[in-house]
């Protein structure tokens, strides 16, 4: 279970999360909303590089915000970014490893570890390449790796299909889905491909102007006249009738 | 080993066994002065290409570990080997100091402040001038200057030469040994992006002092190679300016391998050294050098390294058999 509890964040005057509260406790949630909603936000209040003005973040006993940011990857915290961040001057298994070179598991854990994560993301024939060499579809994966390795509680996907194909988007909602039962993490998925969110999260926090403005269900929510509104521009009315 | 690795170890070992024999006269502390300059080229390169970070207080680091080397030399019994490793570390130190602002600071503004170090420990190499066997803290004396021991191995200059190649292998070393670890993963995440790093659990703080500290051991020891080599060291070879010129030459000879920084201590302290030898101005180089920075920052990014490894690739795709 993934509680958000009053998450607070103000840049100056401007209210960018106000008191969002959210209990996630399906394997595969998501986060949505429009431009400048608050959901990158979110994701940077869990993940440490934004500190929040108020409120909690809980899993389990544990609560996120009392521990330095990368410390969250020790406990089990792990995400991706808009852009795929792998290091050009490193082969794909360098770039694995230098997630698992920080987490508390012993040589032989890592190793397998490792060849976990590249067969779970059909990486393995590609583990000795360059970062910069690969396809942006390849460094996604390579995100992806990241992401499961070493055993991982919280996963948090920020936009992981943008640019991507169809077909590419596709398979990747598929790993998507497949990462609880291979990791028993949580995963948090923001993006704004309302298909992808509709087919692989069964719960969704619709965020706008860094409030909630509905949560449940993913089928619910898209179904709430006031999440149409949020989406189309339309008064809540008019996008109920 | 990959094969430029394999191929470095040849050349040293070749570098070590004929350079002493073939130099003669001048040219033997020429050469070791090259390869001290080629362990603080190797410093500043290391941190420019590994996390983006410019340091232009290299050459006055190395005034640093002279200043420790020489000042150990004449106030303690200590072998010469103790002294160069002290020279190291408290180069190291000052240069994890110099790290403290890197962690909040990057681009220009990092590469000022290390500038302005260099500025003040020029005015107090100029001030205090270098130990030379006197009393007191400074231990400096205006009548005399007393000896510096050399190792063992290096008693005369031919063998110090080969002594001093032999460290700046060894630092070379110790370098490719990081790139191949769990610092060098963390540098090139770094490098990449400091919240992927964090978001890799990468401790940046930690990895960038890490960083400094190596990069201000190499110029330590550089510094402290040079004091054994000359004996008595002067300010004005640790001007900022010379660290402002150490790193363009950085730029120039390739920051991203390893005889890039050897073709940036050969431009360094040979070119000009060549120039005197031809009956022209030595003065003539920094002119050379900024064209030659010209023209690397322009066309050629990887600097000599770059085009030699290019020209060596372009030659292998020609060769009948092997694939480009």
């Amino acid at each position: 279970m993934i509680a958000l509890e009053n998450l607070t964040v103000r840049f100056g005057g401007l209210v960018a999360l106000d008191a969002v509260s959210a209990r996630f406790g399906e394997p595969v949630s998501g986060i949505v909303g429009p431009n400048g909603a608050g959901k990158t936000t979110t994701m940077n209040v869990i993940s440490g590089f934004l500190t929040s003005q108020g409120g909690r973040v809980r899993v389990g006993d544990t609560d996120l915000l009392d521990l330095p940011p990368y410390r969250r990857t020790r406990w089990g915290l792990r995400r991706s970014f808009q852009r795929e961040e792998i290091a050009g001057d490193l082969t794909v298994e360098e770039n694995l490893r230098a997630m698992l070179d920080n987490l508390p598991l012993s040589r032989a854990d890592k190793r397998e570890e490792l060849a976990r994560a590249l067969d779970f993301t059909g990486l393995g024939a590609e583990r000795h390449r360059l970062g910069a060499t690969l396809n942006s579809y390849e460094r996604r994966l390579t995100d992806v790796a990241r992401c499961v390795i070493g055993r991982p509680k919280m996963i948090l996907f920020d936009e992981p299909a943008g640019g991507l194909t169809g077909e590419e988007t596709e398979h990747l909602g598929a790993l998507i889905l497949a990462i609880p039962g291979q990791t028993g993490a949580q995963v948090l998925v923001i993006d704004h491909d309302v298909d992808l969110i509709s087919r692989i999260c069964s719960q969704t926090l619709v965020l706008d102007f860094g409030r909630r403005i509905a949560f449940g269900p993913t089928a619910a929510v898209f179904d709430d006249p006031a999440v149409k509104a949020a989406y189309l521009g339309l008064e809540a009315e008019d996008a109920g009738a | 080993m990959r094969m430029s690795g394999v191929i470095g170890v040849i050349l040293l070992a070749v570098a070590v066994v004929l350079l002493p024999v073939l130099a003669g006269g001048q040219w033997v502390r020429i050469f070791t002065s090259t390869a001290c300059f080629a362990l603080a080229a190797m410093g500043a390169a290391f941190i420019y290409a590994r996390l983006g970070m410019v340091s232009l207080a290299q050459v006055a680091l190395m005034g640093v570990g002279g200043w420790v080397f020489l000042r150990l030399n004449h106030a303690t019994a200590l072998p010469f080997e103790a002294n160069l490793l002290a020279a190291g570390l408290v180069t190291s130190v000052l240069g994890m100091l110099l790290a403290l602002p890197a962690l909040r600071m990057r681009g220009l503004y990092l590469a000022l402040m290390t500038l302005m170090v260099a500025g003040a420990l020029e005015i107090v190499f100029t001030a205090r001038q270098f130990p030379n066997g006197g009393t007191g803290f400074w231990g400096v004396a205006t009548s005399f200057s007393a000896t510096v021991r050399r190792p063992l191995l290096g008693q005369s200059d031919p063998a110090y030469l080969r002594y001093s190649l032999l460290v700046m292998g060894a630092g070379f070393l110790l370098i490719e040994a990081h790139r191949r670890a769990a610092p060098g993963r963390a540098w090139a995440l770094i490098r990449r992006s400091e919240a992927a790093a964090i978001a890799s659990g990468v401790n940046v703080t930690l990895y960038k002092t890490w960083a400094f500290g190596l990069s201000g051991l190499l110029a330590g020891l550089g510094g402290g190679l040079l004091a054994g080599s000359l004996g008595l060291l002067d300010a004005a070879t640790f001007r900022a300016s010379e660290s402002v010129l150490l790193f363009a030459l950085v730029v120039v000879g390739g920051a991203r391998f390893w005889f890039g920084a050897v073709a940036t201590a050969v431009l360094y302290r040979v070119a000009p050294a060549l120039l005197n030898n031809w009956g022209v101005d030595a003065d003539l180089a920094l002119i050379l050098f900024g064209a030659a920075l010209l023209h690397a920052v322009i066309t050629a990014p990887d600097g000599i390294a770059g085009q030699i490894l290019g020209f060596v690739g372009a030659l292998r795709g020609r060769m009948p058999g092997v694939r480009p």
